[in-house]
């Protein structure tokens, strides 16, 4: 389209613009050659019109997104779509931001792409999320039904994300289970904002939606483990480990296992696309990984800095015991009991053949 | 009942099927192997200035270990599963588990035997059914372990992938079911060489041999019921 011209393209360099079209071809898993017909559709497809939502959440998502320190992708981003609706960004507020909601679903029927950021609470009819005084649950049914595709950017979107955590008071969920539709689910504590990019890339280029993994994930950015694209890997088949944070291992940069690493458990491009363009990630820096593209990491995969996530199973008056303490108390009572057992049948005979003297017959 | 000073006729039944012998044998060695790697790679202990010093891959060889393991574990839990059902009298799930009148009664039997109340050792062929109760929830915590195992192993396999979000939602509470599933085994373990021993000494029926050789000793006078 026009609005691009050929040699800056939304204000970027046509270097930088080569350079992020070859970053997120990559990312999509797409041989080098791919790049220019990646180039190509990005220059030449109507700018597909898109409704941001914002519901039960941070706003880390957008401002990952935004990330100052290498504007070019997020200008790209932004020149990409065209944001018809987007509460943190457009310059409107209280009516007249409804009234543009409502001109755009009018107008692009159909034809919108609805991003999702943030959970969507479903307790006592959705009330403890309202905006314009709808509840997020109606506005998402509403945006969600008449979209052309449906995006969750974010764990919270995608799995309800912190608010869904235990007790989750709100009744969060994400937004696949609330509308009866295809959702690509992007998740992250903020997700990668490549993977955002080259999904919509992806849509643009091919004009249907990357493969999905079980979880709808697109398959190319959370179709590897964490684990199995780590730098410190060797480090693990080597069982040289870090035992706390700070001790000379971690100083040498070994394996993060024991502090509670869940790579070997997550799907993530992180250890490959990196973050910030500066090739810096988590496990990188010597944090540990916590699962954050997962289902209910934060129950799950906390506590963040040990091997497996704390269960309660009631226990008899109310006491909550650990699962994993059960195994060991019944193992060690097995151990008691068969003690026991066989005393009680020592015993047992040694009466027996006193007694037995007396009554010779049974 | 023996006494001292009566001579009592044995004849030998046959009961265990090489196929069974063969699955005992190979799922209680499988379970050791897995048991002990399994623990390694749960907690692998302070092995870094040892690893510092002479590389040899120990996790990485563990884990190989449990895996090749966790193949003929799930090998044996299969033709477990098909004698089951199509195995010898003693063998079907019909034999040992508490479903009609006959089994409940040998299930109260064994558990006053155990508890010393009755010194009326019971003559079955087969399994009692308290033992049988307690192998069948065994072999579906093998099931367990193996679909758990597998999800861990084989995440980007089509199929697994979709059994293990429908029956475990995420890789990491797989991980946590196998684990808390793992007590259960070292918990047998204990239970079922103590219990295995005690019979051995409370009736001549040789059952440890006969998980070798497939036959156990009844008195020659005594009918299964
Ligand atoms: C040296 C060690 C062992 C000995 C002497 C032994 C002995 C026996 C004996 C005598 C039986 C038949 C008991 C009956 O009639 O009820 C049996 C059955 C069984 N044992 Fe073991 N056992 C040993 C180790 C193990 C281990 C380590 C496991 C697994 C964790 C195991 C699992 C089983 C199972 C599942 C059965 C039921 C057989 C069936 O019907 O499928 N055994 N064992
Ligand atoms: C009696 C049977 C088994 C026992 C007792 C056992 C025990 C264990 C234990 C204790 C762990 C460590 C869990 C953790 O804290 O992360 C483990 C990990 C694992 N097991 Fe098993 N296991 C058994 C069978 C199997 C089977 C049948 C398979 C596979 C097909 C399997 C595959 C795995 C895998 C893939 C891991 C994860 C290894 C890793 O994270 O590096 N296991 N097992
Ligand atoms: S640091 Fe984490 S992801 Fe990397 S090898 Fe160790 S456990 Fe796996
Ligand atoms: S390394 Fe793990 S916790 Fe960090 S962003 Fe990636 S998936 Fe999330």
């Amino acid at each position: 389209m026009s609005r691009i011209p050929s040699l800056r393209i939304g204000g970027l360099s046509r270097r930088d613009f080569l350079k992020i079209c070859t970053i997120a071809t990559a990312t999509m898993g797409l041989p080098v050659e791919m790049v220019e017909k990646v180039a190509a559709a990005v220059k030449s497809s109507e700018r597909p019109p898109v409704i941001w939502l914002h519901f039960m959440e941070c706003t880390g998502c957008t401002e990952s997104l935004l990330r100052s320190s290498h504007p070019p992708l997020a200008r790209l981003i932004l020149e990409l779509i065209s944001l018809e609706y987007h509460e943190t960004l457009m310059a409107g507020a209280g009516a007249q931001a409804e009234e543009a909601l409502k001109a755009a679903l009018k107008k692009y029927e159909g034809r919108y792409i609805c991003v999702v950021e943030g959970g969507i609470s479903t307790k006592d009819g959705g009330i403890y999320c309202q905006i314009g005084g709808r509840t997020a649950l109606e506005i998402m049914r509403e945006v969600g039904e008449k979209a052309g595709a449906v995006i969750a950017i974010g764990t919270c979107a995608s799995f309800g994300g912190v608010q869904a955590a235990a007790p989750n008071p709100t009744g969060a969920v994400g937004v696949s289970q609330v509308i009866h539709r295809p959702v690509i689910n992007i998740p992250g504590c903020p997700p990668n904002p490549y993977n955002f990019l080259s999904t919509v890339l992806y849509i643009l280029t091919f004009g249907h939606p990357p493969e999905l993994d079980e979880l709808s994930r697109p398959k190319f950015a959370y179709g590897r483990r964490i684990h199995d694209h780590c730098e410190r890997r060797p480090h693990f088949d080597e069982g040289r480990f870090v035992e706390s944070f700070g001790d000379p291992a971690h100083q040498k940069g070994y394996c993060l296992y024991k502090v509670g690493c869940k790579g070997p458990v997550t799907y993530s491009n992180c250890s490959v696309v990196r973050f910030c363009d500066v090739g810096a990630w988590p496990v990188g820096s010597g944090h540990p990984c916590m699962g954050c593209t997962e289902p209910n990491f934060w129950d799950r995969m906390s506590p963040f800095y040990e091997h497996l996530p704390k269960i309660y199973i009631p226990a008899g008056g109310g006491i909550r015991a650990e699962a994993e303490k059960v195994g060991k108390v019944a193992v060690g009572a097995a151990a008691a009991v068969v003690a026991a057992h066989a005393a009680a049948g020592v015993i047992k005979k040694a009466v027996k053949s006193v007694s037995g003297q007396k009554s010779s017959e049974e | 009942m023996t006494k001292k000073g009566k001579e009592i006729l044995y004849r030998r039944v046959f009961v265990w099927s090489w196929a069974l012998r063969v699955f005992h044998w190979s799922f209680a060695l499988s379970c050791a192997v897995l048991l002990l790697t399994g623990i390694y790679i749960h907690y692998p202990p302070i092995t870094t200035k040892w690893a510092e010093f002479k590389p040899q891959y120990l996790m990485a060889t563990l884990r190989y270990y449990h895996f090749a393991a966790a193949y003929v574990f799930m090998a044996a839990v299969a033709v477990r599963l098909y004698l089951l059902f199509f195995g010898n009298r003693y063998e079907r799930f019909t034999d040992f588990l508490p479903i009609n009148r006959r089994n409940l009664r040998s299930l109260w039997q064994s558990l006053k035997f155990y508890l010393y109340l009755t010194d009326d050792h019971e003559w079955r062929m087969g399994h009692t059914v308290l033992a049988g109760t307690i192998y069948f929830l065994l072999f579906l915590a093998a099931i367990v372990m193996s679909l758990t195992g597998l999800y861990m192993l084989y995440p980007d396999v089509s199929w697994i992938s979709k059994m293990g979000v429908a029956l475990f939602g995420s890789v990491q509470m797989a991980r946590f079911i196998h684990y808390i599933l793992h007590w259960c085994f070292i918990f047998f373990v204990i239970v079922h060489l103590y219990i295995a021993i005690w019979n051995d000494f409370k009736a001549p029926e040789a059952i440890i041999s006969g998980a070798f050789s497939g036959s156990k000793f009844m008195p020659a006078d005594v009918k299964e019921d």
